[in-house]
């Protein structure tokens, strides 16, 4: 049988895909353990109007854990996400205070300065075989330093902004926030790329056994790459949608944010070391994240415990979704010897 | 003579490189070439130093440990508080490297026993431990610490802060550890081959909480050099430190799969970091090109000699593939 | 166990022990070479060198304030280096001052990221005779000879609550955002607001959340922060901060969620970083003061201490010449006191 045939068996059909929605359900479950728990120390918790904020403090960090999710599917991290968002947002946003004319174009330039970052990372780790920690925490200095030197500790203001960009950070459609919306179609188009096109096929298949997959004539270099550039070419947009929405940007926008994406991510049940979890997963991650920063201001609580609660919150989620990928992939194993021995 | 080069060549590497980076500081900065200067600036690397020691043997065995300075705030803050309560440094050094110790068994146990991922499980204890830190501390810092805490942070032994023999002596410790003894040679087995391992019956799972528990402790060693330098302390202690600590160990050549590097490279590291970033610092360099510098450094060295050895291997395909071609045409 | 290990173990035990017996033995606490005071601590043939050192050099605030250190290097003559790392960390700013010293300029001006640790190598400092003078954020008392403050604790309280004022005459709820709990003056600030709310009958109309949040000087964190903040509190009226970069932030958040003109978010703001909210009418009123004329005088007190023409002394007169002149207080702090308010009616005059 050829590569093609034996990759769809092996890939998320039936088996597969229980265990990823089974992965799906120990987030929820987790986010619904939050609600109660919220609910019943402040009332005030449960109103429309409150997830609507979760959801929109949620909206930036779901599509940047969504990039990532990309790059983590194949057993690597990119750690220079906060640098790409800040670089983005801020070259951009000053050029195009300057050139008028760019302002239209913004986001299509900022998907594209995205995509060639992410493409100097992919090249550092699938070409020069640099692994992904050293090479994109080499970046992530890189990519900081050159905004902080482009920048020159000048703010770009929240004036010199594009208007329709501002317009759009406080725009509601059909009553939900605008960011919410384009949130929730990034990881829509993310997810259906990684279930429906080939490409997302063989980024599971690399990612879940990178031997295998080389076995199985993957382009391994090619997959890699497309990852990278893709999740830079999101931090890009998102970069830009974060520049608009904080107003005046300066060179330390989304410094550090790495550490949330990741969290996002970790929390999402997509695992660490690759090939199994979704951008679904991922987004909810963010969500949960939102969920507890919301839930500890409404109920008054210090800023101290924030850092404690959501630290322990990743170790009790990691830990969940173990227990879970064990249960499943037992299951999952004795099914896949039955299919390929048939 | 030839093979024993080649096994050292991430070191040697390192010692051109400083000494290359000494000669560029001395040529930036007239201040660089002397001695009290680099005395100070080396006591300034220290803690760093300690915490990139025991992060060592724990990527050594193929993990990660991203909440080590969080650990050191947690005993910076101990230390304090414990000084401004009285209670004699003699006493408050073991009950707060046993802390951290345990802090770092914790992250072990996990990863061992519960089988979890490092990244994350630390990327949770980073928060966790960091919270704990500043509620120990509370609003402010502490200050007003006893001289049996703050002495080793001003005193020298000839020309050399006491700091600096600390770290040496503790380098030199966790060095031989690694070379000699039996944790050192399974940690390195570990990395390189975790299920050959566990098959030779080699005590894995107590193997790696042993690391991680080193780990914490050389992070609370940190955290005691952290209040005798800056008699002081607060929740917000090294906050982002890890990613120098990092850089530190991985620039000394230890690959971040496991099971290779040395103390050595670590140790040179270090001082390579610490020489350049003196220098940058000497010559008032614009504190963006200082991030621009480490960051390229760490790219370019682990970076270089896979693209030398890419360049190699297709430069050899090209010869062949014309050899091939000359002999079919022929 | 091999002869190769044993003999690594023998070397490295020898080489410990003989570390650990030198260091029992020639143990001191007097520094190694101390070196002699810089050259022009009196009348100086050579030009006066003066390093401004802010908590890190990646923020406007900062560059407004070494635009004024120049200006005075260029009106007294003084060799002057704007110093520091790009990263807002204790470590770094430490790194900084370390390397500082070992330059031997003559005066250090210092904004401390984290006052208690860098008082060390600024009591180095000034061991060897170098005049520190901090600015904006004072370090700990005895590793400075003066402070110079921007605004004393109390007038900032007041400022900040006039401001309030001017956005919601009627009063209503207010919350604060600092950067951290261990921001000393962010600290004073919210406590002397307090106080004023409890006691000053100006500000009778106003109550205020106790528990005060903290934003790390992240302009999204603040956001995320002031929408929780509303979501907590729906008869929230007014968000302030002493942070530069979280008042801003927090009033864009308001907007973005709609409540412009409603709620507002108000305190401590660079005038560019806020002109448009003042001319939307989203917002009346920010506060601040001028970080050029801070930085100008900083550097002045500190050209002029190096120069021995005035020591830190209370009483002792500053003259900055067109800058203002300045009395040393107690505990050795110069009030600068020129709070500005910025509104629709001013905010055009101001270029920073």
């Amino acid at each position: 049988m050829n590569s093609s045939s034996l990759l769809a068996r092996l890939r998320l059909s039936g088996s597969g895909g229980a265990a990823l929605r089974v992965r799906f359900i120990g987030v929820l479950a987790f986010q619904l353990l939050l609600v109660i728990v919220f609910t019943a120390l402040a009332p005030r918790f449960l109103s429309w109007d409150n997830a609507q904020s979760i959801l929109f403090t949620a909206a930036i960090l779901a599509m940047a854990a969504a990039g990532q999710t990309l790059v983590v599917l194949t057993g690597n991290l990119d750690l220079s996400v906060g640098s790409i968002m800040g670089l983005v947002a801020y070259v951009v946003f000053d050029v195009s205070s300057q050139a008028h004319w760019l302002m239209a174009f913004t986001v299509p330039v900022a998907i594209g300065l995205g995509a060639v970052l992410g493409l100097i990372n992919g090249v550092l780790v699938a070409y020069l075989k640099i692994p992904s920690m050293v090479a994109t925490l080499g970046t992530l200095s890189v990519y900081r330093g050159l905004v902080s030197f482009y920048a020159n500790a000048m703010e770009v203001t929240s004036g010199e902004l594009p208007q329709w960009m501002r317009d759009l950070a406080t725009a509601r459609w059909l009553g939900v926030s605008s960011y919410v919306w384009i949130a929730l179609a990034v990881v829509i188009v993310v997810g259906l790329a990684l279930s429906q096109l080939p490409w997302g096929r063989k980024l599971y298949a690399l990612g879940s056994n990178p031997r295998a997959a080389y076995y199985y004539g993957l382009n391994e270099n090619g997959i890699l790459v497309g990852a990278y550039v893709g999740a830079g070419a999101i931090a890009g947009f998102v970069g830009l949608l974060l520049g608009a929405q904080v107003g005046n940007i300066n060179s330390l926008l989304a410094f550090g944010i790495e550490m949330q994406v990741l969290a996002a991510v970790v929390i999402g049940g997509v695992s660490i070391w690759g090939g199994s979890g979704s951008v679904y997963g991922a987004a909810l991650g963010a969500i949960v994240l939102a969920t507890i920063n919301n839930g500890l201001v409404l109920v008054g609580v210090q800023e101290f415990y924030r850092l404690l609660f959501q630290g322990l919150a990743i170790v009790a989620a990691v830990a969940v979704d173990a227990l879970v990928q064990k249960r499943v992939l037992t299951a999952t194993h004795r099914r896949v010897i039955l299919e390929v021995a048939a | 003579m030839t093979r024993a080069l080649r096994s050292y060549s991430a070191e040697l590497l390192l010692v051109v490189l400083i000494v290359l980076a000494a000669i560029w500081s001395s040529q930036l900065s007239p201040y660089f070439l002397d001695t009290n200067n680099l005395m100070n600036s080396a006591a300034f690397f220290v803690v760093f130093g300690l915490m990139a020691f025991g992060l060592f043997p724990i990527v050594v065995q193929g993990e990660i440990d991203i909440s080590l300075a969080s650990t050191l705030a947690v005993a910076s803050v101990l230390f304090a508080k414990l000084s401004v309560a009285g209670v004699p440094v003699l006493v408050a050094l073991p009950v707060v490297l046993a802390t951290t110790a345990a802090l770092g068994a914790i992250n072990g146990l996990l990863v061992a026993y519960a089988g979890l991922p490092s990244l994350a499980v630390t990327l949770g204890t980073l928060g966790a431990y960091r919270g704990v830190a500043y509620l120990l501390a509370g609003d402010a810092g502490v200050t007003g610490l006893t001289k049996d805490y703050t002495f080793l942070g001003m005193s020298w032994i000839g020309v050399v802060p006491s700091t600096v023999v600390l770290f040496l002596i503790a380098a030199l410790v966790i060095g031989v550890v690694m070379e000699t003894t039996k944790f050192g040679r399974y940690s390195y087995a570990i990395g390189a081959n975790p299920d050959a391992s566990r098959s030779a019956s080699v005590p894995v799972r107590q193997l790696r909480v042993g690391a991680y528990a080193i780990a914490g402790a050389m992070a609370g060693l940190a955290g005691f050099v952290w209040v005798n330098q800056y008699q002081s302390a607060r929740g917000d202690n090294a906050d982002g430190a890890i990613l120098f600590v990092l850089t530190a160990v991985v620039l000394g050549g230890v690959s971040i799969k496991g099971g290779s590097g040395r103390a050595l490279g670590v140790l040179l590291s270090t001082l390579l970091l610490a020489t350049i970033q003196t220098g940058m610092k000497l010559a008032n360099v614009p504190g963006t090109s200082q991030t621009l510098v480490i960051g390229l450094l760490l790219i370019a060295s682990i970076g270089g000699p896979q693209l030398v050895s890419l360049i190699r291997t297709s430069v050899l395909r090209l010869r062949r593939s014309a050899q091939v071609g000359g002999e079919a045409g022929a | 166990m091999s002869s190769s290990t044993r003999s690594i173990r023998i070397i490295g035990a020898a080489v410990a022990a003989t570390l650990v017996a030198t260091s029992l033995a020639a143990c001191t606490t007097t520094p190694p070479g101390t070196s002699a005071a810089p050259a022009s601590s009196g009348a100086s043939a050579a030009a006066t060198k003066v390093f401004m050192s802010p908590k890190f050099t990646g923020l406007a605030y900062f560059e407004v304030a070494r635009k004024g250190g120049e200006q005075a290097a260029a009106d007294l003559g003084l060799d002057f280096k704007y110093i520091g790392s790009d990263k807002a960390e204790a470590t770094e700013q430490i790194a900084t001052l370390t390397n500082a010293v070992a330059q031997k300029p003559n005066a250090l001006v210092v904004s401390a990221i984290d006052g208690d640790a860098v008082a060390p190598a600024l009591r180095t400092a000034r061991a060897a005779g170098i005049k520190v003078v901090t600015y904006d954020a004072d370090a700990a008392a005895d590793a400075r000879d003066l402070f110079v403050n921007q605004l004393s604790y109390e007038l900032a309280a007041t400022t900040m609550l006039d401001a309030a004022l001017l956005n919601s005459p009627d009063g209503g709820l207010v919350a604060f955002i600092s950067a951290s709990p261990t921001a000393p003056n962010h600290t004073a600030h919210v406590k002397f607001m307090k106080q004023a709310i409890d006691t000053n009958p100006k500000y009778s109309k106003f109550k205020y959340v106790d528990t005060v949040q903290f934003a790390a000087d992240d302009a999204q964190k603040s956001q995320d922060i002031a929408l929780n903040l509303m979501q907590a509190h729906p008869d929230l009226k007014v968000i302030i901060s002493s942070s530069a970069v979280s008042a801003p932030a927090a009033e864009q958040a308001i907007i973005n969620a709609g409540k412009g003109g409603k709620v507002f978010a108000t305190g401590v703001a660079l005038p560019s970083s806020v002109k448009d909210f003042i001319k939307s009418g989203n917002s009346k009123a920010f506060m601040m003061w001028d970080p050029a004329e801070l930085g100008y005088v900083a550097t002045v007190a500190a050209a002029q201490l190096a120069q021995g023409k005035i020591t830190a002394a209370k009483g002792t007169k500053i003259d900055c010449g067109k800058a203002g002149t300045y009395e040393v207080g107690d505990n050795g702090e110069v009030l600068y006191n020129k709070p500005l308010m910025f509104t629709a009616d001013n905010i055009d005059k101001y270029n920073f």
